[in-house]
């Protein structure tokens, strides 16, 4: 299961598990986000590459022209996939 | 313990609910159910990105090793071509010039403690292992 959808503080709450069968619901949602924005992934429990993919396509367009995406409350395998990819370099992330 | 797994990317949701399965009753610890998870997904969506007309099933066969598990994935009638490889993927490169694609291969390699690739008959088997360490 997985959900996305925006949070009362305006960040982009990520839900359950974004896996290759997930991608396409999230990225749907966040090609529709016009600004940068905050991710937060306290209730995501697991992302694949293509959910990476997702977060890639979407930073490569939003911090064109902006600060990009801010991504809040990572789990420590999160944290290791992001680190393995290279991702602590091209997005804001705090643990 | 097997799977004869679907070749579609809806086939996710069998294959985790047949892991966590085999990790509930073999209280498999945490470290080692994330990559599991994780390279089973990207070796079985490769298998059907890349040979969609096939209609053979895919084998998923997971048993334990030592303290941790050992991984098979069989898949029929496929070209030679192996995953084991080490992939240039360039993860310093400035975001513009970051392809959003071909990260998967790469990943996994950090993710396992061993894998090997054998291919014969036109029948490919991946095996990897991982251990709580």
């Amino acid at each position: 299961m997985f959900d996305i959808s925006f949070g009362d503080s305006g960040h982009v709450m990520c839900k359950g598990r974004l896996d290759a069968a997930q991608c396409e619901k999230a990225q749907d949602f966040m090609d529709a986000v016009a600004e940068a924005k905050t991710l937060d992934f306290a209730e995501l429990e697991y992302i694949s590459s293509a959910g990476l993919g997702v977060l890639l396509k979407t930073q490569k367009r939003l911090a064109a022209d902006g600060p990009g995406l801010k991504i809040i409350n990572v789990n420590n395998h999160i944290k290791d996939v992001f680190r393995y990819s290279g991702f602590n370099a091209i997005f804001d992330i705090e643990a | 313990m097997e799977l004869e797994i679907v070749r579609r990317i809806d086939s996710l949701k069998d294959i985790y609910d047949f892991i966590e399965s085999f990790f509930e009753s073999n209280g498999t610890e945490e470290p080692v159910r994330y990559p599991v998870h994780f390279v089973v997904e990207e070796l079985f969506t490769n298998m059907v990105k890349y040979n969609p007309g096939n209609m053979n099933t895919i084998l998923l066969d997971i048993d334990l090793e030592g303290d941790g598990v050992k991984v098979m994935i069989t898949d029929y009638d496929v070209d030679d071509f192996d995953v084991s490889k080490k992939r240039d993927v360039d993860v310093s490169a400035p975001l513009q010039e970051r392809k959003v694609g071909g990260l998967g291969l790469h990943l996994i390699r950090h993710m396992v403690d061993k894998l090997d690739y054998h291919y014969e008959d036109r029948q490919s088997r991946i095996t990897f292992t991982k251990g709580p360490g």
